[in-house]
């Protein structure tokens, strides 16, 4: 079993605000984890915020209650993994494995496209009324 | 995300200070909005404090970019810290908005 050195998770209603709360525990966790250079950080803390903001944007609710956004990330000597869930949410349809870069006009539309070009693997598991984003990257950079 | 503007001479400058994300977006579309309403189309966006952008950030400069040429005038960026240039650099934005290394030379040559 890998060592994790340092995880923080968060739960709570998929509202903007709570984007700004993932921020916080990133930020949280960087200090837990000092020794993650900052390229990897930037990479990955973006490819986090993308991921987590795809859910309040975009998650519709199974049924009267509300999404819950879910964040879950570890660390460990070789690599970062971020787990962005969707609590009581329909199963996205279709799910875009390779998605396409939107040209200059467009003002949505990127946010898949870049998570694929900031982290190493990203995967999607749908499991009892759960959607979650897999996001890792490895290795790290010296 | 704290955003404020001045109007200078010949364009007015709007400095956006913190995170540009999908929470503060929208703030940023409004007070373009606003300048853009108030007459004058000739924009820069300094990101010097601009720490962190995201997709809905972007979205919001392109929408940004288009009502300041829509008005007759232009939106361009200046100062890009290393996180912005990153996602510029990623999206191939950086083709579209012009980035400057300050305010002051974003429209110094008209």
């Amino acid at each position: 079993m890998t060592e994790v050195l340092a995880r923080r998770t968060m739960r709570q209603a998929a509202r903007p605000q709570a984007i700004e709360d993932v921020h916080a525990e990133l930020d949280s966790l960087w200090d837990a984890a000092s020794f993650v250079p900052d390229m990897d950080r930037m990479t990955f803390a973006t490819a986090v915020i993308e991921a987590a903001s795809n859910v309040v944007q975009h998650a519709v609710p199974e049924s009267t209650e509300p999404v819950e956004l879910g964040v879950d990330i570890s660390v460990t000597p070789a690599r970062l993994e971020a787990r962005v869930s969707a609590f009581g949410a329909v199963c996205p349809d279709p799910i875009d494995t390779d998605p396409v870069m939107p040209g200059g006009e467009a003002e949505s539309g990127r946010g898949l496209a870049l998570i694929r070009a900031l982290v190493t693997t990203v995967t999607f598991k749908r499991q009892d009324g759960t959607n979650t984003w897999i996001l890792s990257k490895s290795p790290l950079h010296d | 995300m704290d955003l404020s503007y001045e109007v200078k001479d010949s364009y007015a400058e709007i400095t956006a200070a913190g995170r540009l994300n999908m929470v503060s977006a929208p703030k940023l579309r409004d007070m373009v909005a606003e300048v853009v309403a108030k007459g004058t189309s000739r924009i820069v966006v300094n990101l010097e404090q601009t720490a962190f952008m995201d997709s809905s950030g972007l979205g919001a400069l392109i929408g940004c970019l288009k009502a300041a040429r829509q008005a007759g005038g232009d939106l361009r960026i200046a100062s890009v810290q290393p996180q912005v240039q990153m996602v510029l650099g990623l999206t191939s934005m950086d083709k579209v908005l012009t980035s400057y290394p300050s305010a002051a030379e974003a429209f110094g040559d008209d």
